[in-house]
């Protein structure tokens, strides 16, 4: 259908739109054109990406003069293909109806494991040795020897791509990873550099969060793009911790080892390189000498991981002179490997700030600050000197390095802690020092500033006026959208005490209570006699997890479970937890029925769907607080309270509870799907708690379901199902409009948004 | 009507409002219930009964328009000699209570009518009886023409004993429909309890299986959707269905009395060799075929080879010629041509057209078609004689009579040109 919002035409690939989503439409063009931020929140389910795609390409369309690029973040692989998929859908309805001149160029970026095509480089098991191998074979230097010694195995893709050099073009259109594998093999050029050369020219670009918030990444990748970029953050919910984890750095005993072996290799080829050819490491020093490129760019080609640090913290400045030459730098390095083996060495759990740190390093090791700041730098130049194509093996040396330069460039928002072993196991020794990084909004803030609109979107963003907090921004619109539902098909409960009247929590001192136990245990085994095919369980950590599941098995509980549903459980190991689900979607399939057990903040918790019959029912043991006595999780708090005056208890509230909607939110993932959610936690039918639960599920949640006991809510889920189980009107009927046609949005446009049914 | 409606739904409001949650299972009957909330008042004060025909019979309407709207392009075959085994899981889950008394008793109760009902619809048809207890599936009674032994059977058997299996049931079931002959219509109707099934093997490809003999699954489930359920009828073509209560279900069931439609590929044209057999003379003896017990009149003699056969329709012992009654055909005849829906007239329009050319009564019951009030109440006419009738009568013609009053006194010197139509 196409409709007018304001003065943009937009071109949507459906006959019919759901009020929500063109209220989204509505919010985003207004950011648009007042060319700010925005924070929106939808419900999953609800079509939010065919609404932003379609809605900012139609922008596009409609100002011709200033063509808007479109930057699209996801989490994972999965949904980027997702996503490309649903642009295709849309291109192919532009085209249509404008003809050729709505054609775009849309691609996914991805990293060379999913993108190469050469059969010997995929060998390789990970993403970082897919890399090395890659490098080994397209280095500058390498295909520079191979012209004198044919043995040297060379990629033909990459050699097709280069000797192509600027006819190397994508045609426009959309393509997924898969496309640009297929073209790059039909073509032979390699997708991957093609993909990489091709981002400058793209009208949409899909691809992970990390090429724009890591630091490290961005600088190479995200560098060419315009100011005029729509910049969206998908599925956005955990961003502030993904912009943590992008500044913070953790170095174990292993790491030192590592990089003290990686430091006698370099020196050996330093010397080796001195013996052969010594006029390349002349070279190298003259030019930082004279500072003409801050990262010893010898040909040109080979880009290479940038600064972690950000561009605008490292000033113009030259490579301060003790670390200039070879020797010297490794000199510096392992005066730092000793210094962090010592304070490793230490008895008592330790917290100190950089600055300290810094000024300790300095009066210890004798390195300064600026010199720190230039390690990162200097360790890429020096490997692209020695012409070091394994930089797999390397990863060790790179993370101190790493560490060096965040250490030396930022005085506030982080902190070091160290720790001589796991809090939760004291008696083995596993001394780690962390730098942590407590402020989300040191990665985003180049984002921010650089893009003309950054839109953050998730189906869980409450409170949504806390991520401008944390953030540090201004949005032009923050808005909460609600789901309009032809039926009620979520169906929320708390429930706060078991068939005994007994309270349940998983509250420190409760949890361990065995009539706790008995009547979690209870609750499910009452549960999977009443709720078909799937039920998934979300604990609050590993731990409890394997506490409960092993009282439950010695009274007997777990027996009675296995009598009605079979019994899958998450562990840390992937393969086993992917083993595992897929047996769970395959009892569900056969009508077996299944219940998988799985951990809040866990992988399956933040990226596995339980939609339709593999998710009826969702039941969220204890309210997921993170663990409070971690360090790291104390230092941030402290932060955030002086920083941006987050009181500790509101904001753990709210990261728990965001987990929490985030496990409950797996259930549904369309209209015409149904699931319950029960929430069994006293501490839930708290109004500081549960106000914090995104609006959609609240507004299910009704009065009469927040203190429930066991047996109500099982007469409530009985009814709940059957009723869900009768034939499914899509269109909806008695005044609640959930679908509406091109008329209704002409009408609409009369008379203005507010009069829409809901 | 309009005002009534919203009535209606203000009372659902209510409902909603009402915190159900709160109170105990002996008021729970209340406020299901809600008596008093089916007494209105009239315009001089007094308390009434809410007049709720006219919502009965848009829902009545409702259902007969779904009915016709796929026969209403082509004339749509219809399988009128059907091979039904009811499969009943008599699982763990059927002892549950939330039906009252339990679930089997409910169960057992509504498939009697069932049954009692499909051989009122479908004269010519033939039922079996299976049921799943502790993982099998056992057969409680052949096909057979009988409601009386289907019965008998039935009643005898009801404990509930162990898991449920799914597989099981089909695989008996199909083994024992590949012998029915192929004019007949094969379809299972499951009644299933419990919400897992534990299957000895692959149960996908046993659906595959039944797709394969055309052997269509319908499914009414007791408690809650089940996926596989689902993917089982949408594989055969049957009925999914879910119930919420006992009435549900019991409308449930008997949706599945008048025949389905003939699956296109296998409805072909076949002629089958029946018997109609007379009524034994009264007083004369005889040992019948079928229970080898000796009789005095009563039952019936097979016109090949004379031997006296109980119950009609049936299939002779001795030479296995198809026995039916001619009543027993003509009763059948209805579902191939069926009355087509009345028209609904419209509040205003009856104001003037019905009373001007016809007067204010139904052509059925001869009742005024004025309501309260002195305005016309609701009413409806057939498409081709133009005559109006009152609801109660569309219904009665609908759903029991198969035949138009009016039509019939028009047109009847030429009816024999009206079946050809």
């Amino acid at each position: 259908m196409i409709f007018k919002i304001e003065d943009v035409t937009v071109y949507f690939p459906y006959d019919n739109i759901y009020p929500e989503q063109y209220e989204y439409m509505v919010e985003l063009k207004r950011t648009l054109d007042a060319k700010g931020h925005c924070l929106l929140e939808m419900p999953t389910g609800t079509g939010k990406t065919i609404a932003l795609l379609s809605l900012i390409t139609s922008y596009r369309l409609s100002r011709p003069d200033s063509p808007i690029k479109l930057v699209y973040c996801t989490r994972t692989v999965h949904e980027m293909e997702k996503t490309l998929a649903e642009l295709k859908v849309l291109h192919d309805y532009q085209v249509l109806h404008l003809g050729t001149q709505a054609k775009i160029l849309a691609i996914g970026l991805s990293s060379r494991k999913n993108l190469c095509v050469n059969t010997k480089v995929l060998a390789a098991e990970n993403r970082d040795s897919v890399d090395a191998a890659c490098r080994k074979r397209t280095a500058s230097w390498v295909r520079a020897l191979s012209t004198e010694n044919p043995n040297i195995e060379l990629c033909d893709y990459f050699e097709n791509y280069e000797k192509a050099a600027e006819n190397a073009l994508l045609p426009p259109g959309v393509y997924t990873l898969e496309d640009l594998r297929a073209f790059g093999k039909n073509r032979g050029w390699c997708p991957y550099f093609l993909a990489r050369h091709m981002v400058q020219f793209a009208n949409v670009i899909v691809y992970s969060y990390q090429y724009l918030l890591d630091p490290k990444v961005a600088g190479i990748i995200s560098k060419e793009l315009q100011k005029e970029s729509v910049v969206v953050f998908d599925e956005a919910h955990n961003i502030d911790n993904v912009c943590i984890e992008a500044l913070s750095v953790s170095v174990r005993r292993v790491t030192l080892e590592g990089a003290n072996r990686n430091l006698n290799k370099i020196r050996e080829e330093i010397d080796r390189s001195k013996a052969t050819d010594a006029g390349r490491l002349r070279a190298e020093y003259n030019r930082l000498v004279e500072g003409l490129a801050l990262r010893g760019d010898l040909s040109g080609g080979d880009q290479w991981l940038a600064n972690p640090a950000l561009p605008h913290d490292i000033l113009k400045e030259a490579v301060p002179g003790n670390i200039r030459r070879a020797e010297h730098f490794v000199h510096v390095l392992r005066r730092l490997l000793q210094y962090l083996g010592v304070r490793l060495d230490t008895e008592n759990v330790e917290k100190e700030s950089p600055v300290s740190f810094v000024s300790s390093l300095n009066s210890q090791a004798g390195i300064e600050q600026k010199t720190l700041k230039f390690c990162y730098d200097r360790l890429q130049s020096l490997m692209l000197t020695l012409e070091i194509t394994d930089t797999d093996e390397f990863l060790p040396i790179q993370t101190v390095c790493d560490f060096a330069t965040l250490v030396g460039t930022y005085a506030r928002g982080f902190s070091i802690i160290i720790e001589p072993y796991d809090e939760r196991m004291p008696h083995i020794p596993d001394p780690i020092l962390q730098l942590s990084c407590h402020d989300a909004s040191l990665a985003i803030k180049p984002v921010f500033d650089r893009f003309q609109s950054v839109v953050i979107t998730s189906g869980t963003l409450s409170p949504i006026d806390l991520y401008p907090r944390l953030l540090s921004f201004t949005p032009v619109v923050s808005r909460s959208f609600k789901m309009s539902m032809t039926r009620d098909c979520i169906c929320p409960m708390v429930l706060t005490r078991g068939s005994d009247q007994l309270p349940v929590s998983t509250k420190f001192d409760m949890r361990s209570d065995p009539g706790v136990v008995r009547n979690y245990g209870k609750l499910l085994v009452e549960m999977v006699s009443i709720v078909p095919d799937g039920v998934v369980c979300f604990f609050v950590s590993y731990s409890y997890m394997d506490g409960i599941i092993a009282t439950w098995n010695e009274t007997g509980i777990l027996k009675e479970i296995m009598q009605q549903k079979l019994v899958f459980i998450e562990t840390q190991d992937v393969v086993e937890t992917t083993l595992a689900l897929d047996n769970y979607r395959r009892a569900c399939d056969c009508g077996r029925g299944a219940v998988f057990f799985s951990v809040a903040r866990g992988k399956v918790a933040e990226g596995i769907d339980f939609d339709r019959h593999y998710g009826r029912l969702v039941v969220m043991y204890g309210v997921p607080f993170q663990y409070t006595l971690s360090k790291i999780l104390l230092a941030r708090l402290e932060y955030l309270r002086d920083t941006f005056q987050i009181k500790e208890g509101d904001f753990l509230t709210f990261d728990a509870l965001r987990q929490a909607a985030q496990c409950v939110g797996r259930v549904i993932r369309s209209k015409a799907d149904y699931g319950m959610m029960i929430f069994a936690d006293k501490r839930y039918s708290r109004h500081d708690k549960r106000s914090k639960l995104p609006g959609w599920i609240l507004s299910h949640l009704r009065d009469a379901h927040l203190n429930l006991s066991t047996d109500m809510a099982i007469h409530i889920a009985r009814e709940f199902l059957r009723k869900m189980a009768q034939p499914y009107d899509k269109t909806g009927t008695m005044g609640r409009k959930t679908l509406l046609t091109q008329e209704d949005l002409e009408k609409m446009a009369e008379t203005g948004v507010q009069d829409m049914a809901y | 009507m309009s005002n009534q409606r919203k009535r209606l739904t203000g009372e659902r409001e209510d409902e909603d409002d009402e915190d159900a949650e709160g109170i105990g299972e002996w008021e729970r009957a209340y406020v299901d219930d809600r008596s008093w909330e089916e007494l209105q008042e009239d315009e001089s004060g007094l308390l009434r009964p809410i007049d709720n025909s006219a919502i009965y019979h848009a829902q009545y309407r409702r259902r007969l328009r779904m009915l016709s709207a796929a026969a209403a392009g082509t004339r749509i075959q219809k399988g009128l000699i059907r091979y039904l085994y009811i499969v009943i899981d008599f699982s763990r889950a059927a002892a549950e209570m939330d039906f009252r008394p339990s679930r089997i008793a409910v169960m057992a109760k509504h498939i009697e009518a069932f049954i009692r009902e499909f051989f009122d619809q479908n004269p010519l048809s033939q039922i079996g009886l299976v049921s799943i207890k502790n993982g099998v599936a056992h057969t409680l009674t052949d096909l057979g023409g009988s409601p009386e032994t289907h019965i008998k059977a039935l009643m005898g058997k009801l404990e509930a004993l162990g898991d449920s299996s799914l597989q099981n049931a089909l695989e008996l079931v199909n083994e024992h429909l590949s012998q029915v002959p192929s004019y007949g219509h094969r379809e299972v109707l499951i009644l299933y309890s419990a919400l897992c099934t534990c299957d000895p093997g692959d149960i996908m490809e046993t659906i595959q299986k039944c797709k394969k003999s055309k052997l269509r699954c319908s499914v009414i489930g007791l408690s809650a959707e089940m996926f596989i359920c689902k993917h089982l009828c949408q594989e055969t073509g049957g009925l999914y269905s879910v119930a919420v209560d006992e009435v549900h279900l019991k409308d449930l069931l008997l949706e599945h009395a008048p025949p389905p439609p003939a699956i296109a590929e296998f409805a072909i044209a076949n002629l089958i060799k029946m018997g109609f057999p007379q009524r034994a003379a009264e007083g004369s003896m005889a040992i019948c075929s079928c229970h080898k017990e000796v009789k005095i009149g009563a039952g019936y003699m097979c016109p090949r080879c004379k031997a006296r056969v109980c119950d009609l329709p049936t299939e002779c012992t001795i030479c296995g010629l198809t026995l039916v009654s001619s009543p027993h055909l003509a009763r059948s005849y209805h579902h191939l041509f069926p009355i087509a829906p009345f028209d609904e007239v419209p509040a205003f329009s009856s104001l003037n057209d019905s009373r001007r050319t016809l007067g204010k009564s139904c052509f059925g019951c001869q009742q005024s078609l004025i309501g309260t009030g002195n305005k016309p109440g609701p009413c409806v006419t057939c498409r081709k004689c133009k005559h109006y009738f009152c609801l109660d009568c569309d219904i009665y013609i609908h759903e029991s009579l198969h035949n138009c009053p009016g039509c019939e006194s028009i047109h009847r010197p030429k009816s024999v040109s009206l079946m050809e139509e």
